[in-house]
């Protein structure tokens, strides 16, 4: 029986693994960008990426639905292992949604066309039954008014709050948020952390790269820390922002606290 | 006051220039009159669709221009396709397709088009005379220095009925695509809209070709409308188009009225849209009044082409007896004199014509090719990843993705490519092929004009240019991306 004495520290001990990273490495030429890389995610949880700039956080979790290629070593999600084979990366790439620094949406599609593409074209659903959903994903991130505006013609947290409801279209089973809030006018990063925080709640399986200390605090189950791209240390968000083991973590904390 | 004066100083200047540069040409006694566009010129031309016995000028540089605008519009729709070709090549991950679209840019961009054109006239002089068992496919295909020449199809007595029955494909083709587009929107099962359309089309030109005299009955239909139009008094045709100018500004007013006004009112109007209803609105009234007073004559010539139109279709209609629509021939020689030549049978490009073609088309689709490249690569590669994050396959991503938005970002270069090439058609002076320069050209040898061809000339390209300038500025302020 576990306590429940903090009521964001979850018992997952009996969920099954979601995520397994085993050894994964990884090099650009001669520099090595992920250093034998081992994590496992179990499944609702809510892991958040920390670490300097240039650590790896970005490269690991985009090596996770194979946008970037790892060298050595084994991903594997939700059972499936990621090779080459292109009907596997298909397969984990729309069971894995992804959130970008950047957006990247379309700006040739309106709100509407740029959620629904992915089910109609890759779920092979019926357009009506696509926006239906569409609109009430867009409900739930809180901006169904803009259904049929363009992105161009959205804020910035707007356009990343159509992000997610882009990714969540395709009903994925893990969310991989790449520096979400990063570009983000400060009176907007709210908004979107909202979303996110309620995306936590509802179950989701997440990893989340962020400097929103806040959120790692309030949301995370898990904190790693990476640096030099190899994981330094892994904990809860108590365990890891007050009593570190690591120098660096320290040192980290010490210049962003 | 200081903007003014500058004015005024500029227009003096002007003013001063012309009434020297007047001067001097009456000094030296240049023509510049216009009257050889009026008078039988007394030359030939190369090729076209009229090459002697000219009745006045205007009509042989008439047949200049339309060469000219023959290689244009041809040299454009040849250039676009290669050049996409080209452009994809070479984004291929293909190792020969790669290096292959390479060297195909890489050596035609570098060499002046002029050289070009000059090369491939000159490998057409070399070749052999034209005699009846020349020709890489005997018979069918011939290659010498008369040019290159092909079987040609053309249309016999039914073909207007066939292309009737062939309308009402087309319609039968459209429902069936939109339907299965519908289906596979509604249902999510895959439908085959392409395949669809594609095979009533095809059943269509089959039936057709056997049934096509069942549309003969148009042919007195047609007769009937031109039996109608020379019955119809003048006056009632001026009173129609008069009304119908006012009717449709009234709507277009009504429209615009209602494109202003959302959900909750009307929006303020502006100054500027206030004159754009007067404007269209005194516009109408002018031109009822035009038709009514001015110009009767329009309502009359309406009349007329209007009735010799349908006296036309009625007679095509109706003299179709049930044969095949349509039929090819091969390529002739006919010997008129010493020299062997091609007779009018086959489809013939003289080697002018193949010259300026080839040199132009080969020339853009290299640039066309290194745009479409460009546009490509522009399109952010978050857009790709993106793409790939929500699960699309390559193609998808290409046909969705990719392509609309490089689409938008290759039309204004690839409009100036058009320019080019229309342009570039006048370098047809170098092998004499009979564009409307060299025409010009010819008539101004004859009678001294060289000022009043040169500015037919630059009227000419002016207007070729903004044709295609407005052309491509429509699709590109439709297709613009929506922002704030």
């Amino acid at each position: 029986m576990s306590d429940a004495a903090s009521a964001s520290v979850r018992d997952l001990s009996g969920a099954t693994n979601m995520i397994e990273c085993e050894g994964v490495s990884k090099w650009y030429g001669d520099f090595q960008a992920l250093n034998s890389v081992s994590a496992t995610i179990k499944e609702q949880e809510v892991v958040v990426v920390l670490g300097p700039s240039g650590s790896g956080k970005s490269t690991w979790i985009r090596c996770i639905n194979k946008l970037e290629h790892h060298q050595e070593g084994r991903i594997v999600v939700d059972g499936v292992e990621l090779t080459n084979d292109l009907r596997n990366i298909e397969k984990i790439r729309s069971e894995v949604g992804m959130v970008f620094q950047q957006f990247n949406l379309f700006p040739h599609l309106t709100v509407l066309d740029n959620i629904t593409l992915a089910p109609i074209w890759v779920r092979k659903k019926p357009r009506g039954e696509a926006e239906s959903a569409a609109r009430a994903l867009l409900d739930r991130v809180g901006i169904p008014e803009q259904a049929d505006k363009y992105p161009g013609q959205l804020s910035g947290g707007q356009q990343q709050r159509v992000a997610i409801a882009r990714a969540l279209a395709m009903e994925p089973r893990v969310m991989l948020f790449d520096e979400p809030t990063s570009a983000l006018d400060p009176e907007m990063i709210k908004e979107v952390l909202d979303v996110m925080k309620g995306l936590a709640r509802s179950g989701m399986t997440m990893i989340v790269v962020t400097h929103e200390m806040g959120f790692a605090r309030e949301v995370a189950d898990r904190i790693i820390f990476m640096e030099d791209g190899m994981i330094v240390e892994v904990g809860t968000p108590e365990h890891f922002f007050t009593n570190p083991t690591e120098d660096r973590t320290k040192l980290f904390l010490s210049q962003i606290l | 006051m200081a903007q003014v004066g500058a004015l005024i100083l500029v227009l003096g200047a002007l003013g001063f220039l012309v009434s020297q540069a007047g001067d001097n040409l009456r000094a030296r006694s240049i023509p510049t009159g216009f009257d050889f566009i009026e008078q039988p010129p007394g030359i030939q031309v190369g090729e076209g669709i009229q090459t002697r016995d000219f009745e006045t000028g205007g009509r042989a540089l008439w047949v200049g221009m339309v060469n000219t605008l023959r290689i244009a519009s041809a040299g454009i729709v040849a250039a676009t396709v290669l050049g996409v070709i080209v452009g994809l090549a070479r984004l291929s991950h293909n190792w020969i397709v790669q290096k292959v679209s390479s060297v195909f840019v890489e050596t035609l961009r570098n060499i002046p088009l002029l050289v070009q054109i000059i090369f491939i006239f000159t490998v057409f002089t070399t070749l052999g005379n034209v005699s009846l068992d020349s020709g890489p496919i005997h018979g069918w295909l011939h290659i010498s220095n008369k040019g290159l020449s092909v079987p040609r199809v053309f249309g016999l007595n039914g073909s207007f009925q066939w292309l009737a029955f062939m309308a009402i494909g087309a319609l039968v083709a459209r429902w069936a695509h939109h339907h299965q587009v519908r289906k596979q929107e509604e249902t999510g099962q895959l439908g085959y809209p392409i395949v669809a359309a594609g095979g009533v089309l095809s059943v269509f030109g089959i039936v057709g070709w056997f049934a096509h005299p069942v549309m003969g009955f148009l042919g007195p239909v047609f007769g009937l409308i031109a039996d109608a139009l020379d019955g119809l008094p003048e006056e009632t045709l001026q009173l129609i188009l008069a009304v119908l100018s006012i009717v449709v500004a009234i709507l277009w007013i009504r429209r615009f009225l209602k494109s202003m006004s959302s959900g909750g009112g009307r929006a303020k109007l502006t100054d500027d849209d206030w004159f754009r209803m007067i404007f269209a609105f005194a516009g109408s009234v002018l031109v009822a009044f035009a038709v009514l007073v001015v110009w009767p004559g329009l309502s009359s010539w309406l009349l007329n082409s209007g009735r010799d139109f349908f006296q036309l279709l009625d007679d095509r209609f109706g003299s179709g007896n049930g044969g095949r629509p349509f039929d090819g021939k091969r390529p002739d020689i006919v010997k008129p004199g010493n020299f062997a030549n091609y007779g009018p049978a086959g489809l013939t490009l003289t080697p002018f014509f193949a010259a300026v073609f080839f040199g132009v088309v080969l020339y853009t689709a290299a640039f066309i090719g290194e745009i479409v490249r460009g546009g490509i690569l522009a399109v952010p590669k978050g857009q790709t990843e993106a793409a790939s994050a929500i699960g699309l396959k390559r193609s998808q991503a290409l046909r969705h993705i990719i392509l609309p938005q490089a689409f938008r970002i290759v039309l204004p270069p690839l409009g100036n490519q058009y320019l080019n090439l229309t342009k570039n058609t006048s370098l047809a002076i170098a092998v004499g092929y009979a564009d409307v320069v060299q025409v010009g050209q010819t008539i101004y040898n004859q009678t001294g004009r060289t000022l009043p061809v040169m500015a037919i000339w630059m009227l000419f390209y002016l207007a070729c240019s903004l044709t295609i300038s407005v052309v491509v500025n429509f699709f590109n302020v439709r297709l613009k991306l929506v922002e704030r």
